[in-house]
C-alpha cells in the first residue's frame, strides 16, 4: 500500500526524473527513496492547500489543548488570562469555508505549581494559536473550519483512553490537567507527532518559496516545543524513578505501533532513514563515540542510526491522532475518526487518508 | 564511483530561484514571512548544486561535532570522518583543529554528562550522514578554531579577557557549556531552514529535502534543550541571579549585529533572534522558541548570514575568520552580502 508521498514521488519520478534516480542509486544509497518497491496506487494527490489544511486541523487541536491547560479557555473565546498573555482579544477564528466549526470537549486550566512548566504552557499556547492564524492566512478562502475536538481527561475522554491504551494507567483515569507532570505527558503526546507530520509534509509541498519555508519554519518550532517538553521531563525525573520516563516510553511505543499499522506492510515513505519503530521515549540509550561507548539521554526523537528526525505520512499521523481510526480491516478508511477527532478532520474535496 | 555533481543532472539541480523568488515573495499571502529574511545566495551566477548546499551544511556539522565531542569526551572526530573521501576530486583540502582550551566539560553530574553525550553523538552522526549522502563529493573538514569562543565572548560583551583568567571558556562548567552550545544551535536551525528551499526539484525527489528538514528538526530539539535549560536554571536561581542567561542574550545581540543590514538589499525588519526571558510566575510566557513574534514561524538565515556569524565578521567580501580561520570548505565561503 503506497502512502500519498510515495505515490506523488512515483509520479514525479516516472514523468521526468527516472534517470536521475537510477543514476543516483549507487552513491546515494543512504538517501534515495526505495520507490520501486511500491506498486499500489493511492486515490488522492494532495495539493499544497490540502497539506496546509491537514496541518491546520492539527494546529486547532494543539492550540486548544494549550489554551485550555494554560488559561482554561478555548482559542475562540479568550479569557482575561489568555489576553494578558497575548492572545488576540477577538479570539482566533474557528470557522472556515470548508466544514462546520466543531466544538471542543473537555479540558481545564492546570493548577501549575512550578514557574517552569506554567510559563512553558503559556508560551506554547500563544505560539500554537499563532500557527492557526498563520495557516488560516496562508490558506485564505480555502481554510477549513475547526473540527470537533475531544481533549477530555478521565473515563471516555481522549487522554483517558490513550493513557489506558498506552498502558500508563490500567483504567481511563488519566488527566493531563491534574498537575504539572501530567500536563507534560499530555504535551508529550502531541509535540513529536507535530514534528513528524510537518516533516512528512515538507517534501510534498510544491511551493518551494511559499509554502515550504512556512512548513519548515513551523517544523522547527514544533521541534523546539518537543525539545522543551522532553527536556523538562528529563529535569523532573532524571533517573526515571518518578515514572515519567517510563510513561514517555509507553506513549512513544503506542505511537510507533499505530504509525507502523498505518503502513499496512509497506516500507515507510522515506524508507532509507525512517526505520521502525519510528518513535523513542526518554529512556537512556548507549551511543558509540570515537572514544568508546557512553550512555546518553534521548532528548531528540530521531532515528538513532542517522539522527534525522522521523517523517510520517498523513495516514500514519491520522492513525495516531485517532487512536487507530485510520485503519479498519486491513485497509485505509476515510474519514478517520476517534480519540481527539471524534468526527474526523475537516477536509476539502480530496478528503484525508 | 561518480561524484554527486556528476550524478545529479546539472540542468535539474540548478535553481531557477533567483529568477522566481522576487515575484513569488511579493505574491505570497503567508503572514509573517517577511522577517525571516530567506533571500537566496547569489553565488556563482546563481548556479550551484545540491552538493554545494549539503557541503555548506557539512562545514557547520564539522564545527558542531568537534565542539560537542570535546565537551563530552575530551577528543574530537575520528580522522576517518574529517579527511577527504576516497575519490574526492574537489579543490578543498583537509584542515586542522585548533583545540584551544577544549576539553571534557568539568564538574558534570551524571545527568548532565548524559545530555552532552547525546548531543555529541547526534552531531557526529550528522557528519557521517552527510558524508555518506555526498559520497565522493563530500568536502573534508576545514580548519576549525575552538579557541574563538574567547574573542567571540569579548565581542559580545560577556567579558573583557579574550584569553587566560576571566576569559569565556565553554568547557569550564555545564553553565558555560550551555552558553557555548547556545552560540551554535539557533544558527544550525536557521541555516537548515534557509538552505531547505535551495534544494532542487531533483534533490527533493532524491530525498535531500526530507533529510535537510529532518536534521533541521534535530537542531531545533537541541536548541529547545539549550534554551529550556538556560531558562529553567535561571528560574531556579531566582533572586540569586543566573548570569549565563544574560550572557546568552549578549550572544544573540552580537549575532544580530553581525547579520542585520549586510545584505545587498538591507533588511529593516530587525534581527532573527528571540531574547530569552526569565518568567516570574506561572501565568507569564517563557521565550524558549526562537521564531517570528507575529507568525510563530521559525526563523531562517541565508548562507551569507551564517558565514557572518561563524566568521565573527559583519564585513562583505570576507572569506575566513572566527571558528573557520581559513574559511569554510564551501563555494559560499566568501560573504557576498
Amino acid at each position: 500500500m503506497a502512502t500519498q508521498e510515495t505515490q506523488l514521488l512515483d509520479d514525479i519520478i516516472v514523468s521526468s526524473r527516472r534517470r536521475l534516480l537510477s543514476l543516483g542509486a549507487a552513491s546515494l544509497a543512504g538517501l534515495v527513496l526505495a520507490s520501486s518497491t511500491r506498486s499500489a496506487k493511492a486515490a488522492v494527490a494532495y495539493t499544497d492547500d490540502d497539506i496546509l489544511n491537514f496541518a491546520l486541523n492539527l494546529e486547532y487541536l494543539e492550540a486548544n489543548f494549550y489554551y485550555l491547560a494554560a488559561f482554561g479557555c478555548t482559542i475562540d473565546k479568550p479569557n482575561a488570562a489568555a489576553m494578558n498573555a497575548g492572545a488576540p482579544a477577538a479570539g482566533i477564528p474557528i470557522t472556515g469555508s470548508v466544514g462546520t466549526a466543531g466544538t471542543v470537549t473537555g479540558g481545564s486550566q492546570v493548577p501549575f505549581s512550578t514557574i517552569q512548566v506554567g510559563s512553558y504552557a503559556v508560551e506554547t499556547a500563544i505560539e500554537e494559536g499563532k500557527h492557526v492564524l498563520t495557516l488560516q492566512a496562508a490558506l485564505g478562502s480555502v481554510a477549513v473550519a475547526q473540527p470537533a475536538i475531544n481533549l477530555a481527561g478521565g473515563t471516555g475522554g481522549s487522554f483517558g483512553e490513550l493513557a489506558q491504551a498506552a498502558g500508563i494507567t490500567s483504567d481511563q483515569s488519566f488527566s493531563p490537567y491534574a498537575a504539572d507532570a501530567d500536563f507534560l505527558i499530555g504535551a508529550y503526546v502531541f509535540e513529536d507527532v507535530g514534528v513528524t507530520a510537518y516533516h512528512g509534509a515538507a517534501s510534498l509541498l510544491t511551493g518551494t518559496t511559499t509554502t515550504l519555508p512556512v512548513a519548515a519554519g513551523i517544523l522547527g518550532v514544533e521541534a523546539y516545543h518537543a525539545g522543551l517538553v522532553r527536556t523538562t521531563l528529563n529535569y523532573l525525573d532524571p533517573t526515571g524513578s518518578l515514572g515519567l520516563v517510563g510513561y514517555t516510553t509507553k506513549v512513544s511505543a503506542l505511537r510507533a505501533t499505530l504509525s507502523n499499522q498505518a503502513l499496512l506492510g509497506a516500507t515507510p515513505a522515506a524508507s532509507a532513514y525512517d526505520n521502525q519503530p519510528d518513535d523513542y521515549g526518554l529512556a537512556p540509550a548507549t551511543f558509540t563515540l570515537p572514544t568508546g561507548s557512553v550512555t546518553g539521554t534521548r532528548i531528540v526523537d530521531a532515528d538513532p542510526t542517522d539522527v534525522v528526525a522521523f517523517a510520517r505520512s498523513t495516514t500514519q499521523v491520522l492513525n495516531i491522532v485517532t487512536g487507530g481510526g485510520a485503519i479498519k480491516n486491513g485497509a485505509v478508511v476515510s474519514p478517520a475518526t476517534g480519540i481527539f477527532f471524534p468526527a474526523g478532520l475537516n477536509a476539502g474535496a480530496n478528503g484525508f487518508k | 564511483m561518480k561524484t554527486l555533481d556528476q550524478l545529479v543532472d546539472k540542468a535539474l539541480s540548478r535553481r531557477t530561484f533567483l529568477a522566481g523568488a522576487g515575484a513569488v515573495a511579493a505574491s505570497t499571502v503567508v503572514a509573517g514571512c517577511s522577517d525571516t529574511n530567506s533571500t537566496p545566495p547569489p553565488a556563482n551566477n546563481g548556479l550551484y548544486t545540491d552538493a554545494d548546499v549539503l557541503n555548506f551544511a557539512l562545514n557547520l556539522e564539522y564545527l558542531e561535532a568537534q565542539f560537542y565531542l570535546y565537551a563530552a569526551t575530551g577528543a574530537g572526530l575520528a580522522s576517518s570522518d574529517t579527511s577527504a573521501p576516497s575519490g574526492y576530486t574537489g579543490k578543498f583540502t583537509e584542515g586542522t583543529l585548533t583545540v584551544g582550551s577544549a576539553a571534557q566539560v568539568a564538574g558534570l553530574t551524571t545527568a548532565e554528562q548524559e545530555i552532552v553525550n547525546e548531543i555529541a553523538y547526534e552531531e557526529m552522526t550528522h557528519v557521517k550522514f552527510l558524508r555518506t549522502a555526498l559520497g565522493t563529493a563530500a568536502v573534508p573538514m576545514p580548519d576549525i578554531d575552538l579557541s574563538f569562543f574567547g574573542p567571540l565572548a569579548v565581542a559580545a560583551g560577556i567579558t573583557t579577557a579574550a584569553t587566560g583568567a576571566g576569559s569565556f571558556n565553554p568547557f569550564s562548567s555545564f553553565d558555560y557549556f550551555l552558553v557555548g552550545a547556545f552560540i551554535f544551535e539557533a544558527v544550525g536551525v536557521t541555516a537548515y531552514s534557509g538552505a531547505a528551499p535551495l534544494i532542487s526539484a531533483a534533490g527533493v525527489t532524491a530525498g535531500f529535502l526530507t533529510a535537510a528538514a529532518g536534521i533541521l528538526a534535530v537542531e531545533a530539539y537541541h536548541a529547545g534543550y539549550v534554551r529550556t535549560s538556560l531558562t529553567g536554571r535561571a528560574i531556579a536561581a531566582g533572586s540569586a541571579g543566573y548570569p549565563y542567561l544574560p550572557a546568552a542574550n549578549l550572544v544573540e545581540a552580537l549575532r544580530a549585529t553581525l547579520t542585520v543590514g549586510n545584505s545587498a538589499a538591507p533588511s529593516t525588519t530587525g534581527s532573527v533572534e528571540t531574547t530569552l526571558v526569565v518568567p516570574t510566575s506561572t501565568s507569564t510566557p517563557s521565550a524558549i522558541v526562537a521564531a517570528s513574534p507575529t507568525s510563530a514561524v521559525g526563523f531562517s538565515r541565508t548562507v551569507n548570514q551564517v558565514h557572518h556569524i561563524v566568521y565573527g565578521s559583519p564585513t562583505v567580501g570576507v572569506a575566513k575568520g572566527g571558528f573557520f580561520p581559513s574559511g569554510t570548505n564551501s563555494i559560499f565561503a566568501t560573504t557576498t552580502a
